[in-house]
């Protein structure tokens, strides 16, 4: 089965409540994250850093590509900040041209004692520079793993472009992982999607829809620096299906495993 | 005079930045900072806008005023765009207001380039364009930790290492079919390739700044345009986090693309050089090695390159365990360091070169002296400051108030011989 995997991301969820049982490996679990953080908060890496994984830990680095799309003011710049532990700016400022970030997420495959370090980077771009220079596009799509399609809860017109938004961003052919994800999910008061239009939605395209809510915080006691621990709860469910997926690509690509369209899980 | 300043809270001092077509008057933005943040009411726009048009229409150029609690400037840009600033801290001097003024338009330049500031089109367009460049302009506004804005010379750090640190900037340049690399550190420079020297000293500045104001990423393919070298083609302007705080950046042509420098080159080229890169975030407060020791009374200090327009800026000027009590909180010193700046060169070190005399409408008292001074010194309770200006370089030393006055010039000159002749700030 493809689905080997143990992720850290349980082990965080098993400490605030919600425990997976049968995914529940909290001492090891526990010592990988710590490696993503610094104290309680989230370590930034630069692009010659790497996460230090304990010598005993065989761990592989497997480094994927993913696009973050969507039209202007769903959420994009937000989401990136809020998974790479960063705070998430208040104002909207137009993201220009192309900016990239590395997020690291150590999971531990079920079946071994592998450990492997998956190496998110996040392509964001603005949308006037993406129409505005021609190599923008073409950069962020070149030699892409996955690709994370936005609309926004408190957007209808972003919900209901969804098909469109595919057609345009990925030709059928690639083999690219697809994700949905709703933004401003915290905003439930002005919701413009409800529960079941999103589950027809899944049902059929077959794709999963993450809800997302990229607000700051919890904050440490300091009032000021977020806890970092807390805030991976909240991306965890994002970052494992997207390790989980593209896991499953690569082994498709290599023949380890069939072909088998992902369907939604849960 | 600039004491007062000190016993304001730099926080209180509101400033308002005004940016308006200069054909129709209608606001484009406006940005604040201060605990005012309320923004200015439309009528004080208007007729901020308005006093400035009725007065260029008797042929009455406007430059600055003040009143009993603010101080304010204004200035067109390319008959298009027209900037008003102001402000309620009674020490901006003229000399700050207008760089500010045309460091908020080069930022303007620099982001959405000159042919849409110059022929407006579309208005909302232009409006949201410009929404792009607010987080570089607010920086302006911003207290800093750099003095670049002020003196229009890139800040700099000096580094142990600055030989390992050039070499591989010029080859990993090289690599990327670029001529032009710097690494930056916090917003200061470290080393940069001989061709990013001859940008203009504001290019080098905005560039800098550009990288400090814009919220961290891992890398960026940044479009921007030169507001002196390229003002309306656009350049690729590539940054590349190698730590948190250390950052290589090359301005590119079409090719190569972000992807191919990041996994090609930046790896290849710089995790060798991890451990120099790290010091270089240990001394960038300082902006110098821990090996040289400066005079025990010395509180803050600002050296200028004129002739390579590069600066060395630091409040903290003693390293680690030696650091010695301050009567002066760190912003404070740096307020001081900055007005005493502002006077010396507003008043004695008048230069030359005639850049500055265009836009020089001062009385004839204000303008300085028929002579050129070249030292200066001001004497106040809490602090002193020595200014000495040589055919090269201009050094401005804040002292505690305890160093004795006649001891000031000695030391300072002691000082630019540490810095001009011991070390390759040259
Ligand atoms: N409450 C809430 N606000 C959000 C969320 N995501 C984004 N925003 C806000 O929406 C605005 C636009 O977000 P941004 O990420 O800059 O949009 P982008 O243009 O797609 O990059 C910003 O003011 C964000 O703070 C979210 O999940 N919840
Ligand atoms: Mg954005």
């Amino acid at each position: 089965c493809a689905r080997a995997l143990v992720f850290g991301g349980n082990v965080i969820a098993s400490e605030t409540g919600l425990s997976c049982p049968d995914r529940y490996k909290s001492s090891k679990g526990k010592e990988y994250l710590t490696n993503i953080l610094r104290e309680k908060r989230r370590k930034i890496f630069g692009l010659i850093e790497r996460p230090v994984l304990p010598p005993q830990v065989a761990a592989d680095t497997a480094s994927y590509k993913i696009f973050v799309s969507g039209k202007s003011g769903v959420g994009k710049t937000a989401l990136v900040s809020k998974i790479a532990g960063l705070e998430v700016p208040c104002v909207h400022h137009e993201t220009t041209g192309i900016q990239t970030t590395v997020t690291y997420w150590p999971v531990k495959l079920r079946d071994s004692e592998r450990v492997i370090m998956f190496r998110f980077q996040f392509w964001d771009c603005g949308e006037a520079a993406l129409k505005k220079f021609d190599h923008i596009l073409p950069a962020c799509k070149e030699k892409l793993d996955a690709i994370l399609l936005l609309f926004s809860f408190t957007d209808r017109s972003s919900f209901d472009d969804l098909p469109n938004h595919m057609l345009r961003s990925v030709t059928d052919s690639e083999n690219i992982v697809k994700v949905v994800v709703g933004t401003k999910f915290d905003q439930f008061m002005h919701t413009d999607v409800t529960e079941k239009e999103v589950q027809e939605f899944q049902l059929t395209w077959l794709l999963p829809v993450f809800r997302m809510k990229s607000v700051n915080g919890p904050w440490l006691s300091d009032g000021r620096t977020l806890d970092g621990r807390a805030g991976l709860a909240e991306v965890a469910h994002l970052l494992n299906a997207l390790a989980e997926r593209l896991w499953h690509q690569d082994q498709v690509a290599a023949g380890l495993v069939a072909g088998t369209s992902y369907a939604q899980e849960n | 005079m600039y004491t007062n300043t000190l016993r304001k809270k730099m926080e209180d001092r509101a400033v308002h930045l005004l940016c308006l077509t200069a054909s129709s008057g209608v606001p484009l933005y406006c940005r604040s900072r201060g605990t005012s943040q309320k923004q200015l009411p439309f009528p004080v726009i208007g007729s901020l806008n308005g006093v400035h048009m009725f007065g260029s229409n008797q042929d009455v150029l406007l430059t600055t005023t003040c009143t009993e609690n603010a101080r304010v400037a204004w200035r067109v840009f390319h008959s298009s765009i027209t900037l008003i600033v102001l402000t309620s801290d009674d020490c901006a001097s003229d000399l700050y207001l207008g760089r500010l003024l045309e460091n908020v338009f080069n930022a303007m330049v620099l982001v959405v380039g000159l042919d849409d500031l110059i022929n407006i089109k579309n208005v909302e367009r232009l409006k949201r364009d410009l929404r792009a460049s607010y987080q570089l302009i607010d920086s302006f506004l911003e207290v800093s930790e750099m003095v670049g804005d002020l003196v229009q010379c890139v800040d700099c750090v000096l580094s142990n290492n600055n030989g390992v640190l050039q070499s591989c900037l010029d080859a990993f340049t090289q690599a990327a079919e670029s001529q032009f690399g710097c690494l930056l550190v916090r917003g200061k420079v470290v080393v940069a390739t001989e061709k990013w020297w001859r940008l203009s000293a504001q290019e080098v500045m905005l560039l800098a700044w550009l990288v400090a104001s814009l919220a961290p990423c891992s890398s960026r393919d940044y479009p921007i345009y030169l507001p002196q070298g390229s003002p309306t083609v656009p350049h690729r302007f590539l940054s590349f986090q190698l730590l948190p705080g250390v950052d290589v950046c090359v301005l590119c042509g079409p090719t190569p693309s972000l992807q191919e420098v990041e996994n090609e080159l930046v790896e290849r080229f710089w995790k060798p050089l991890l451990e120099p890169l790290k010091d270089c975030l240990r001394i960038q407060a300082r902006a110098f090695p821990g090996c040289i020791s400066l005079h025990q009374g010395i509180m803050g200090l600002l050296l200028i390159n004129r002739e390579q327009k590069k600066s060395l800026y630091t409040v903290q000027p003693h390293a680690g365990e030696a650091r010695p009590e301050s009567t002066l909180s760190a912003e404070e010193r740096q307020s001081v360091l900055r007005s005493f700046y502002t006077l010396a060169v507003s008043r004695y070190f008048v230069s030359e070169d005639g850049e500055d005399k265009s836009m020089s409408t001062q009385e004839e008292f204000q303008a300085g002296f028929s002579h050129r001074g070249k030292e200066c010194y001001v004497v106040s309770s809490d602090h002193k400051c020595y200014g000495i200006q040589h055919e090269q370089h201009q050094l401005f030393l804040l002292f505690k108030p305890e160093v004795p006055t006649f001891a000031l010039r000695n030391i300072t000159t002691k000082t630019l011989v540490v810095f001009t002749k011991e070390l390759p700030f040259c």
